[in-house]
């Protein structure tokens, strides 16, 4: 009986080494990205044999590459919006309940996640045409809502499905309807599923090329903008490019977390 | 801190172009008292000059609008979603996929008698036999690509770079990348065929029957590759961290790795190879269509120009009088001894249908494999 | 407690507003209305917009030439469908993308659950936003860039190989790249936060309490974790599993870049249909179409299994 609190401790060491040595892993690519965008040469890659800091300058002088920055964020904000909304409300119809033709709904709503990236770009495309949206922000931001709307739907049945249903009883029983139930308790329940959620949202957005490439207009997003300057080779301005949209995106997550956390204080 | 080298060779570059569009604006102010409007142009990153574009914008008031594309395929099909109301006036299009556009419409014939700098482009390219389809002529040349055998010069031997066998010898095994599609044309030159087709258009038997050698020479030779590759920057990446010594690469990424620094040499073997041209090309149904050729004729005014785009891209310009606007290392970049151009030749497409419904099939056996 | 009371009271007040009220009678009236009501926006969301696209696509696919060009008659036919049916050599990368897809499914999952279950029970709540955080940085970076510094991290002048070679321990480098390492690698990286997420929401769920219960009554470690966190966890890997295997069926960028000369996949092929000679659109599109169907069907038998498992484990 004595050992227990040593076997304890042999499995937490354990996790804990499984645990950095994953953060070693995603780490170590992003360390190599940010270093290469000092490269002075135009391709990245060892030895380096000198430095500069033009890359990064560079692109801060760079009106088009900030601008992109800027359109690719709002359509990843804008199309992370709708999605969530509509991935709650069908998730929501979805779990626990039993009706004809819910297997036929549920395939249709994952259909978008099943088909690769080009073709679901040409269909997009067509279709587009077919009702008369015109390429550009509104086409991607429509493109992207649909397609990341079953990540919203899998996240959040699974949450929804640990509900417990004595909760929502409790609060019938006093009188609430289930609009406001549902906004009282299932909601705020729901909260870590949405932000997971919208984090797939977000990045799945902000990363897409094939979908904004057949959507857009003149203004590339970033992954445009990328796919394009790769055709000249992997320099390391694309790396300087990589880094400095990451570092303004983490700010404005850490920003978003500080305000939040203010709101939640102040009311 | 003392290794911090503040470099300035891309600002140099980009002078260096500036003045190339300083030095034309003569024919523009000329053209700039009819236009207004804009232009859209479909095209692969620096292909347009930057300063050029401004140049152009502020003596014709024609805005320019460009729009990145990444490939050749994405480009087509995207055209293809939109005729036949184009948001499009100009893309840029490889000289031997003329025919899948000229096929389904998408392009409008060039009337090269509305350039008045036609005569400006090298006859090489303007006047080439692939490039008057129906009759007709279908876009302005403005780069020249080509495929050759690159290698590290200081592992392979310029002796061993003459033939494309070392490209599949065991001395060299893992060490050696290419594009599928494209070698099966060069295996077929090895073999001493046709890569174009054209001498098998009547014999589609025969075409059959050569492509299922040229397949199984692929097959045999798959535990030699060290990569199937698509796209140029791969390739520059598997030179630069040496995970291949040799391959078959286009010349414009080969050219960009030269330039800057590396040591690798381009050869054109002896069994031969082939060469294409992009051309700038005006879609069908074109909204701004006056405005293409106001565009393109001012594009072809000056070899400054021509210039600028082979500094971005590696390519080969198809202008006259180029090579003084080129530093030594690009000249030496984007130049290939007499004795082996006189080994290439161009893609041609009259035989695409046939090519390709043999090609394709070939291409997924041999990945499958 | 003002917030709570305040709160109550505002939605008090709106349960009483009179036209509330009665908009809230009207549509509850009865199941069946509420049911309808709550269903109608979803049933047409997916149908105008899920299935739209698609319908488009498989009609494409029944046609013989698309886009139609001038002076062409488009018929419909089935040959597309009949091509993959009938040529052996689009099987391999059909299976091969299934298999695959499992296979990474299966090791994400390997590789993640201890990760979570670190983040989830032995981090304290106060950190654990913090720790779960620094591991989503990573994944901000876009697929070609991360895969561009994968090149090189594992090239033969790579990071890696000029680490092993410094410290004295090999003498030739070693060739990772362009081999199922290289792209294992790669992939990991894709799919792991769609695997990360619901395991930790689910473990993060679990009461610590119930382990040590468990601990109590002599459970060993692995038995603990047999008998009491896989159970109650399974609905986080099953929408985890799902998730990722969705996703791997549809790469395309990853495994081209990081590959090998054998690892083509059938997004690859698809895509090959579109891009290398054109006028292909129709066996593209028909091709998708089975291979979204195989997908489909998969993952309906892979959520039935699920939710068996739980009713067999809540018994």
């Amino acid at each position: 009986m004595n050992d227990r609190p040593e076997l304890f401790r042999g499995n937490r060491i354990f996790l804990a080494c499984v645990y950095w040595a994953f953060v070693l892993y995603v780490f170590v690519p992003l360390i190599l990205m940010v270093v290469m965008g000092f490269k002075d040469s135009k391709f990245i890659g060892f030895p380096i044999r000198s430095w500069t800091l033009d890359w990064y300058t560079g692109v801060f002088a760079d009106a088009e590459v900030l601008s992109t920055f800027g359109y690719s964020t709002a359509i990843a904000v804008l199309s992370t919006l709708i999605s969530v909304f509509v991935g709650i409300w069908i998730a929501v119809m979805l779990e626990g309940r039993r009706f004809w033709g819910r297997t036929a709904v549920f395939g249709m709503t994952v259909l978008p996640a099943l088909v690769p990236g080009i073709i679901s770009a040409i269909a997009f495309r067509i279709y587009a045409r077919w009702l008369g949206i015109e390429p550009g922000m509104g086409a991607i931001v429509w493109a992207h809502a649909v397609h990341n709307v079953p990540f919203v739907v899998l996240v959040v049945m699974a949450r929804l499905s640990t509900l417990p249903r004595s909760q929502i009883e409790a609060a019938r029983d006093l009188g609430a309807d289930p609009l406001i139930s549902f906004i009282r308790i299932t909601l705020p329940y729901l909260v870590p599923a949405i932000l997971g959620a919208s984090i797939f949202c977000l990045l799945l957005s902000f990363d897409d090329f094939v979908r904004s490439f057949f959507l857009g207009g003149y203004e590339p997003t970033l992954p445009v903008l990328i796919f394009a300057k790769l055709r000249s080779g992997m320099s390391p301005e694309i790396n300087a490019i990589a880094t400095i949209a990451l570092i303004l995106t983490a700010a404005i997550g850490i920003w978003a977390e500080r305000f939040t956390r203010r709101m939640n204080k102040e009311t | 801190m003392s290794r911090l080298i503040f470099n300035r060779r891309r600002f140099l570059g980009t002078a260096a172009a500036t003045g190339a569009a300083l030095a034309s604006p003569v024919y523009l102010r000329h053209a700039s008292a009819q236009s207004g409007g804009e232009v859209n142009i479909w095209t692969y990153n620096d292909f347009v000059p930057e300063a050029f574009r401004e140049q152009f914008e502020a003596d014709t008031g024609i805005k320019v609008n460009v729009r990145l594309v990444d490939d050749q395929g994405k480009q087509f099909n995207l055209l293809a979603a939109e005729q036949p109301n184009p948001t499009v006036d100009i893309m840029t299009v490889a000289g031997h996929r003329f025919l899948q556009f000229i096929e389904n419409d998408l392009l409008a014939p060039m009337d090269a008698d509305r350039l008045t700098n036609w005569g400006k482009i090298d006859p090489i390219f303007s006047e080439g036999d692939w490039a008057t389809i129906n009759g007709n002529k279908w876009g302005v040349p403005i780069l020249s690509g080509m495929e050759v055998l690159s290698y590290n010069t200081e592992v392979v031997s310029e002796e061993e770079a003459q033939t494309w066998d070392t490209l599949f010898s065991e001395k060299y095994k893992g060490q050696n990348a290419y594009i599928i599609q494209d070698m099966l044309s060069i295996v077929m030159l090895m073999k001493g065929y046709d890569g174009n087709f054209i001498e098998y258009a009547n014999d589609h038997e025969r075409a059959a029957e050569i492509m299922a050698e040229v397949q199984q020479f692929m097959i045999d030779k798959k535990p030699l590759v060290r990569k199937y590759y698509d796209g140029g920057a791969e390739f520059q990446q598997m030179m630069i961290n040496q995970d291949i010594v040799l391959g078959h690469s286009w010349n414009g990424p080969a050219a960009a790795l030269i330039n800057d620094g590396f040591p690798l040499g381009m050869s054109i073997p002896r069994e031969g190879s082939y060469g294409f041209v992009y051309t700038f090309n005006i879609a069908n149904n074109a909204p701004n269509a006056d405005n293409a050729y106001t565009f393109l004729d001012a594009l072809l005014s000056s070899p400054e120009i021509g210039a600028a785009m082979t500094k971005a891209s590696g390519f080969i310009s198809t202008y006259k009088d180029v090579a003084p606007h080129l530093t030594e290392l690009e000249r030496k970049s984007t130049s290939f001894p007499e004795e082996q151009l006189a080994k290439l030749q161009f893609f041609r497409a009259e035989q695409n249908e046939l090519k390709y419904s043999l090609m394709d099939p070939a291409v997924e056996a041999i990945k499958a494999a | 407690m003002t917030e709570e009371s305040s709160g109550r009271t505002f939605w008090g007040r709106l349960a009483a507003w009179g036209p509330y009220h009665a908009l809230m009678r009207l549509t509850t009236a009865s199941p069946r209305r509420q049911f309808l009501i709550l269903a109608a926006f979803p049933i047409l969301w997916v149908l105008t917009q899920h299935l739209g696209p698609m319908l488009q696509m498989i009609r494409v696919s029944l046609t013989d030439a698309y886009p139609v060009a001038q002076g062409v008659e488009q018929n419909f036919t089935l040959d597309n469908y009949a091509r993959f049916f009938g040529d052996s050599i689009f099987w391999m990368p059909f299976f091969r993308t299934l298999i695959f897809a499992g296979v990474f499914t299966f090791c994400t999952l390997i590789i993640t659950y201890p990760v979570a279950y670190f983040l989830a029970r032995h981090v304290s709540r106060k950190n654990q936003m913090l720790f779960l955080l620094l591991l989503l940085i990573p994944f901000w970076v876009g697929e070609i860039v991360r895969t561009y510094a994968i090149m090189i991290l594992l090239g033969n002048t790579g990071a890696v190989n000029l680490l092993l070679k410094s410290l004295g321990l090999i003498e030739r480098p070693i060739p990772f790249m362009y081999t199922s390492f290289s792209m294992g690698v790669g992939i990991v990286y894709l799919t792991a936060l769609y695997m990360l997420l619901p395991l930790y929401s689910a473990l993060e769920k679990l009461p610590k309490s119930m382990n040590e219960a468990a601990a109590d009554l002599g459970a060993g470690a692995w038995t603990r974790f047999r008998r009491v966190s896989l159970p109650l966890t399974i609905e986080g890997i099953s929408s985890g599993c799902t998730l990722v295997f969705l996703i791997s069926t549809g790469f395309y960028a990853t495994p081209v870049l990081l590959g090998g000369p054998s690892t083509t996949v059938f997004a690859e092929t698809i895509a090959g249909f579109f891009h290398v000679a054109g006028d292909e659109w129709p066996t593209g599109a028909a091709f998708a179409t089975i291979m979204f169907a195989a997908a489909l069907v998969l993952t309906a038998t892979f959520q039935k299994l699920m939710s068996a498992l739980r009713k067999g484990e809540k018994q």
